[in-house]
């Protein structure tokens, strides 16, 4: 269309709206921007290809948008993907106004066989997310949003009148059309900065500069004989958000993926995390334009967290959506408010270095005693050492028969302290720091941990490793056992146990990224697998993580939603890798069992290899 | 406002209790130590009043071997402003009116509007010591209290009495209360408070210096309940029954 030319005037309104409209975006997202940059520490560029392997998978391909709801996923998938199409046309259309156009007829022409088509998937997407976000109107989504209905119409605005542009329309039609696509395209860089939809424009960033550890929650350094006014400042800092976590903030896009996953909420407490840990802070930052907001999360659905980081896991946009962490610090540390039972918690762990406050091990007796001679420490953990469930024993004998009939050597720390997994996860960094300290000290001299408990292999790896230097593995069992299959060290035959499935830990799988090593030892043991319906890092969380196991009055029954989809997943038996999955699923079975069924028997993944052996 | 909150150190619940070599008593150096936990609710008692009117001190008082310094501190972390350690070499005190005149002895000069103690210690379950401190400081006393309320001059109290009923009584302070467990919810020290504690004044008063003689009570004999099968099911009529234990009490425990 050169024939087409546009007035001085035209031109000139166009350059006032053009720079009214991108002086008002530029300066609502400078003004987050902002914010952001005053967060604590950085963000990252390290291990830079593997970062944009990450924004390639899941902005372009989608992959997370996608996978935990396929149909709205795909749906905007074609909005997305159509915009990418249109970035070429937008640029023309401005060109057209401003100057003349920027493709060629031909060009324009031969593009416009792709972007047609993707013209009218845009409309389908758009649509097809209108009629689930106000028609179906799923609980995630949240309120009724007039600027999700005000967007929708925008892009399908856009579409038309691109459609109709490209039709043979009479001059004088062609130029009102073009006025109101260019008119929405501002209203909508207008809007952007101002909505949820800021996220087409943060969320790409912040898939980028997403922590690859999760959780990754800062390390507290606490020196009781230092200076007062860095302990000072130290507890300033724990309200503050991370750059990173700020920039989450803003890259939100309410889609309530978190909150659906969340096994708290779902077994009917009060968190949601979409709204506690991460849109109740918005106001607050761009109010206070700081970001010493952490004190804004809801105490109460903080304490319910499992901290098993399904939420974050699931996130689209990248965010490291769990914040218990920051507010259970901010509570014990700065405010001394602590519920009761886990006050008494913190006492016996300062007292007598476990849990339960016990002054002696029948089980580390049972077992030799470590010799820098041998090969493993075997770690046994608070669960194990004290009984928190006492069948569990016979696990850990289990494990021990396995090492034994491979031949490698094991002992256990006499001096063996808990790794300090609940007041970290609970936020009492001055017991862990003491707890730290002294496992630090009894493995000196130590090369090789193994342990069956997941909460354990964390800390005793990730967590120590944030403070001090770490010189020894730490391994936990289900790998050194699959390991010892594949090497033919030990022999397996198919044993007899039923329908068999497996129980991912939240610790093993999204935490240590341990999903395949459990299965290739139970398959040698069963013929008879199936997976369950959450599964890998999908798992849903037994509800003793994050210190709940300590927890006795829990709000609803987080601890029973796992348990109820075992026994609806018709298996005889429910393998685990975690001590605490193990018990908080016996637990939950019990009750649950309808009657007249075969409870499902609960074994660890030690368990069920050491009983075929060969 | 000054408050006075007598804090003790006894084995915490999940001790081990091995008696020691004489038998007179646990072998300490085998056991971890807790604040006594009706201790505690007395302190946040004392650090809720103190709180409320806005000004106040409350000063935390424990009798006790060197040990007895890390519950001092606990409550220095926790807010109280000083401590004061009475301090014992050798054994522990046991007998209630020998440790209520030690304590009587250092609390007389300070003037305390009130004295807090815990219910009872876990360890020997006296709970007489708050009673006679008042009685002998010739202070309002009362036990047992599930609530406070301070008016000018006045301490108004709740009191838990048998089977689920409570008394309300009102009288002038100064006085010496002993407080019920679970009446608040007691707080954690907070990472700013323990590095406060550290600047927090702890007055040592020595046992000896307090020249308190006679003991009432002293104990015998420590031992472990013995766990034996002599239990006689005793049903029937209610006539031959009361018969029968009369019979019992009479010819084989002896005690009518
Ligand atoms: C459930 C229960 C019911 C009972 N019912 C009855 C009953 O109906 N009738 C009856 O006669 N008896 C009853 N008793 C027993 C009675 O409570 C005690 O035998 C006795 O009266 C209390 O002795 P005490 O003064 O040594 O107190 P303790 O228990 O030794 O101490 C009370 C408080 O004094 C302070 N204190 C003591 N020593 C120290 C120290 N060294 N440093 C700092 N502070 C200290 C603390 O605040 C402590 O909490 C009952 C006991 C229990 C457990
Ligand atoms: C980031 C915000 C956006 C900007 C800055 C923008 C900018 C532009 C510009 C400059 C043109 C003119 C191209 C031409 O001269 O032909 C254009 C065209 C178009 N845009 Fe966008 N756009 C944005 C978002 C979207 C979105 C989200 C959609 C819908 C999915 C969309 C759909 C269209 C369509 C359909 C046309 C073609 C209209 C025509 O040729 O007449 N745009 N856009
Ligand atoms: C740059 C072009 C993009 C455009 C035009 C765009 C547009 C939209 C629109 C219109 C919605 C629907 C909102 C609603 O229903 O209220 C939406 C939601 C969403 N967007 Fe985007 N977006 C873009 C980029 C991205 C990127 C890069 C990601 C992340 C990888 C992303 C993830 C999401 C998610 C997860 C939702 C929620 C979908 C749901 O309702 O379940 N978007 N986006
Ligand atoms: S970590 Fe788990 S329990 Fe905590 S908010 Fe996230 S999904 Fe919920
Ligand atoms: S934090 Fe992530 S998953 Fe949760 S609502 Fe926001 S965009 Fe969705």
């Amino acid at each position: 269309m050169d024939s087409i030319t546009f007035l001085p005037v035209e031109k000139f309104i166009l350059a006032v709206l053009t720079a009214a409209a991108v002086g008002s975006f530029s300066f609502e997202v400078y003004r987050r921007l902002a914010i952001v940059l005053k967060g604590t520490g950085s963000l990252p560029f390290d291990r830079f290809p593997e970062r944009l392997l990450r924004v390639f998978r899941e902005v372009i391909l989608h992959e997370k948008v996608i996978r935990e709801r396929p149909w709205p996923g795909i749906m905007h998938a074609l909005v997305f993907w159509g915009f990418l199409v249109f970035g070429v046309i937008t640029l023309d259309h401005f060109f057209i106004g401003f100057y003349k156009p920027l493709l060629s007829e031909s060009a324009h022409k031969a593009y416009s066989y792709v972007v047609i088509p993707f013209s009218i998937l845009v409309i389908f997407g758009i649509l097809s997310l209108s009629y689930r976000r106000f028609i179906t109107q799923p609980k995630a989504l949240g309120k009724l949003s007039p600027t999700s209905g005000l967007v929708a119409f925008f892009i399908v605005t856009l579409m038309a009148t691109y459609l109709l542009g490209e039709m043979d329309i009479s001059q004088y039609l062609w130029k009102v059309n073009w006025w109101i696509h260019s008119i929405v395209i501002l209203a909508f860089l207008f809007l952007i900065p101002r909505s949820k939809h800021l996220h087409l424009v943060l969320g790409p960033f912040n898939i980028f500069f997403k922590p690859f550890d999760q959780p990754d929650h800062t390390a507290v350094h606490i020196d009781l004989e230092g200076d007062e006014d860095e302990l000072d400042e130290m507890l300033n800092d724990l309200t503050k958000l991370t750059q990173n976590q700020a920039l989450d903030i803003f890259s939100c896009v309410e889609c309530g993926r978190c909150t659906d996953v969340c096994p708290a909420n779902r077994g009917g407490g009060i968190l949601d995390p979409k709204n506690h840990f991460i849109l109740d802070l918005r106001e607050p930052l761009l109010q206070d334009k700081d970001v010493a907001v952490l004190d804004k999360i809801n105490v109460e659905a903080g304490w319910e967290c499992t901290t098993c980081q399904a939420c974050t896991e699931v996130c689209p946009v990248g965010n490291h959506v769990e914040k218990s962490d920051e507010i259970r610090r901010l509570e014990v540390l700065v405010e001394g408010r602590v519920p009761q039972e886990y006050q008494k918690l913190f006492t016996n762990l300062q007292e007598t270095g476990n849990t339960e406050g016990a002054s002696g091990s029948a089980l580390a007796d049972s077992l030799p005693v470590f010799t820098s001679d041998k090969e493993y420490v075997l770690w046994l953990g608070c669960f194990a050492r004290h009984g928190l469930d006492p069948d569990f024993n016979r696990s850990v004998e289990n494990f021990t028969k396995i090492l034994d009939t491979a031949g490698v050597s094991y002992g256990v720390l006499e001096q063996e302290h808990c790794s300090g997994d609940p007041v970290n996860r609970l936020g009492d960094k001055l017991t862990y720091t003491m707890l730290r300290e002294h496992n630090m000290e009894q493995l000196a001299e130590t090369k090789k941990v193994v342990t069956l408990c997941p909460h354990c292999a964390v800390n005793l790896g990730k967590e120590y490793e944030k403070y001090d230097k770490v010189n020894y593995t730490v391994e936990h069992h289900t790998q050194v056992v699959g390991r010892l299959i594949e090497e033919g060290k030990i022999k397996v035959q198919m044993g007899d146990n039923g329908k068999v499935t497996y129980h991912d830990p939240c610790n093993l799988s999204r935490i240590l990224d341990i999903v395949d090593e459990p299965r290739t030892a139970i398959q040698s043991a069963t013929s008879e697998f199936q997976e369950m319906k959450e599964s890998g890092r999908e798992t849903l969380c037994c509800g003793a993580g994050g210190a709940l196991w300590w927890k006795k009055e829990t709000q609803g029954r987080t601890h029973l939603v796992r348990a109820e989809q075992v026994i609806e997943s018709e298996v005889d038996t429910v393998v685990t890798g975690c001590n605490f999955c193990y018990g908080m699923m016996k637990q939950g079975l019990g009750p649950m069992t309808p009657e007249g069924r075969e409870e499902v028997v609960v074994k660890d993944v030690a368990d069920i290899v050491a009983e075929n052996l060969i | 406002m000054k408050i006075a909150v007598l804090v003790k150190q006894v084995p915490g619940p999940e001790s081990a209790l091995p008696i020691n070599d004489h038998g007179t008593w646990v072998d300490e150096e085998s056991v971890t130590f807790v604040m006594n936990p009706p201790d505690n609710f007395a302190l946040e008692e004392a650090l809720l009043i103190k709180e409320g009117k806005g000004d106040g001190e409350v000063v935390v008082v424990s009798m006790g071997p060197d040990r007895v310094q890390k519950v001092i501190r606990e409550g220095l972390a926790k807010g109280a402003d000083r401590g004061i350690h009475i301090e014992e070499v050798g054994p522990i005190e046991k007998d209630p009116l020998h440790i209520a005149k030690r304590f009587t002895a250092v609390l007389k000069d300070e003037n305390f509007d009130l004295v807090l103690t815990g219910l009872q210690s876990d360890d020997t379950g006296m709970g007489q010591t708050g009673v006679l401190i008042g009685e002998m400081l010739g202070i309002s006393t009362a036990t047992l209290a599930v609530e406070t309320d301070i008016k000018d001059g006045h301490i108004r109290l709740k009191r838990e009495l048998e089977s689920g009923w409570f008394q309300w009584v009102e009288f002038p302070l100064p006085a010496s209360i002993s407080i019920q467990s679970g009446l608040n919810t007691p707080r954690y020290p907070s990472l700013k408070g323990i590095m406060g504690a550290k600047k927090k004044e702890i007055k040592t008063v020595s046992c000896t210096e307090l020249d308190i003689s006679s003991n009432c009570q002293s104990v015998d004999k420590v031992f472990v309940p013995q766990t034996s099968k002599h239990s006689e099911v005793i049903d029937g009529e209610v006539d031959a029954a009361v018969e029968r234990i009369v019979e019992i009490l009479k010819s084989e425990i002896k005690v009518i």
